[in-house]
């Protein structure tokens, strides 16, 4: 259902001001939201004056330094900082990325930091992506080919090996899923687009035996279709990828095959 | 404890691009139409009670109100068009590379404004 108000527990209230204490000229200010669950407050906005002078190029880079100098009670996920394990995905100047390959000079005036879009808050930018995980499951992410022998190997042709470039890249960061609209009003039913890109994945996947089962299975109204090409997950994605168009080939798919 | 955990801001915070605002105005647009054609129906119902009650309607038309109304549901029924087509060549699996989808927004955007002014000069000329 379309909720555009938050809700009440939800609204974001003023928080902490934490002053520069290094006395430089090249300050920014970097707006971070913050919730911490052992309180019974709502969450807030806290604001850091950093230095810019002693920061690296990346908004991760900005919330390290943050964490190890100004307020180490600070929560966010990161591991590997070079964009492959998505784990730093999060709103940043109000799109969606990984902290670690966005350059904080692409955001201009303040630095709004904000968890992934409609998620359930765990802890600050810590995100609840249990429902998302369960779709992804739901749609059974591994080969099937019960037919062909488990112990010599399955060959693909170069030509349907390239049918999965622009699909096999997702590192599953949830960038996508969690900028989509229709996710935030349906997440509960439509699959989104990190899901739907993975489902077209093994859809087209030459090897894999099971194609007209995985088709049916996303070929319903609220798993598939409510994706309007509004292409917040195209522009979202930080690996480049187009689940917008993965969605609309498995459109296609359903609309000329013969099930 | 499940419904302690707050919701993060979606849409308050999320910023808008060419694509998303002629997805959303797609939508407006739809909504008005709809009632429009319904005002249109219950207008052309009117002209059955008498040639008093269409000059009352007319006069209505003529006002400023009833002209801004007029190029308004102009405006969009053209956006609404431009827009369908712009959704049929994505359904076709076309223009979805961003800068494609961000100079066909564009042209929905521009073009339907440049096309009411066009059916509003060409109304002017002909009346």
């Amino acid at each position: 259902m379309v909720q555009i108000n938050l809700p009440e527990n939800s609204k974001v209230k003023k928080g902490n001001y934490f002053k520069d204490k290094t006395g430089s000229k090249n300050l920014r200010k970097v707006n971070i939201y913050r919730w911490d669950p052992s309180t019974e407050e709502n969450p807030r906005i806290d604001t850091y004056e950093v230095d810019m002078n002693n920061c690296p190029s990346k908004v991760l880079d900005i919330l390290n330094k943050i964490k190890n100098e100004l307020d180490p009670t600070i929560a966010y996920r990161r591991s590997c900082a070079h964009g492959v394990c998505g784990s730093c995905a999060m709103n940043m100047g109000g799109k969606n990325g990984l902290a670690c390959t966005t350059p904080h000079a692409d955001i201009d005036g303040d630095i709004d930091i904000y968890p992934l879009p409609h998620l359930k808050v765990k802890r600050d930018l810590i995100g609840d992506l249990d429902g998302l995980y369960r779709q992804y499951q739901s749609i059974e992410p591994w080969l099937k080919s019960n037919s062909k022998s488990e112990t010599s190997e399955i060959i693909q042709s170069k030509e349907d090996r390239k049918k999965l470039d622009g699909a096999y890249e997702c590192i599953m960061c949830a960038c996508c899923s969690t900028s989509c609209p229709s996710y935030w009003w349906n997440g509960d039913k439509y699959l989104g687009p990190a899901v739907l890109l993975q489902a077209y994945r093994w859809i087209v996947d030459s090897r894999d035996e099971e194609r007209e089962a995985r088709l049916k299975k996303v070929a319903d109204e609220l798993k598939l279709y409510r994706c309007h090409t509004i292409l917040n997950c195209t522009s979202a994605c930080p690996k480049g990828l187009n689940p917008a168009k993965a969605i609309a080939e498995i459109k296609k798919m359903l609309a000329t095959a013969n099930l | 404890m499940e419904n302690k955990e707050p919701l993060s801001p979606h849409i308050q915070i999320y910023r808008w691009h060419i694509s998303s605002l002629v997805s959303i105005s797609h939508r407006i647009t739809g909504i008005v139409n709809i009632v429009a054609i319904t005002l249109i129906c219950l207008w052309a119902s009117l002209l059955l009670l008498g040639e008093s009650k269409y000059e009352t309607i007319e006069f209505f038309l003529n006002s400023f109100l009833g002209k801004f109304i007029i190029l308004g549901l102009t405006w969009s029924f053209l956006f609404q068009i431009l827009s369908e087509i712009r959704h049929l060549i994505m359904d076709f699996g076309y223009g979805f590379e961003l800068q494609t989808s961000k100079i066909t927004g564009l042209i929905v955007i521009i073009g339907s404004i440049v096309l009411t002014i066009t059916f509003y000069l060409i109304g002017k000329n002909f009346i």
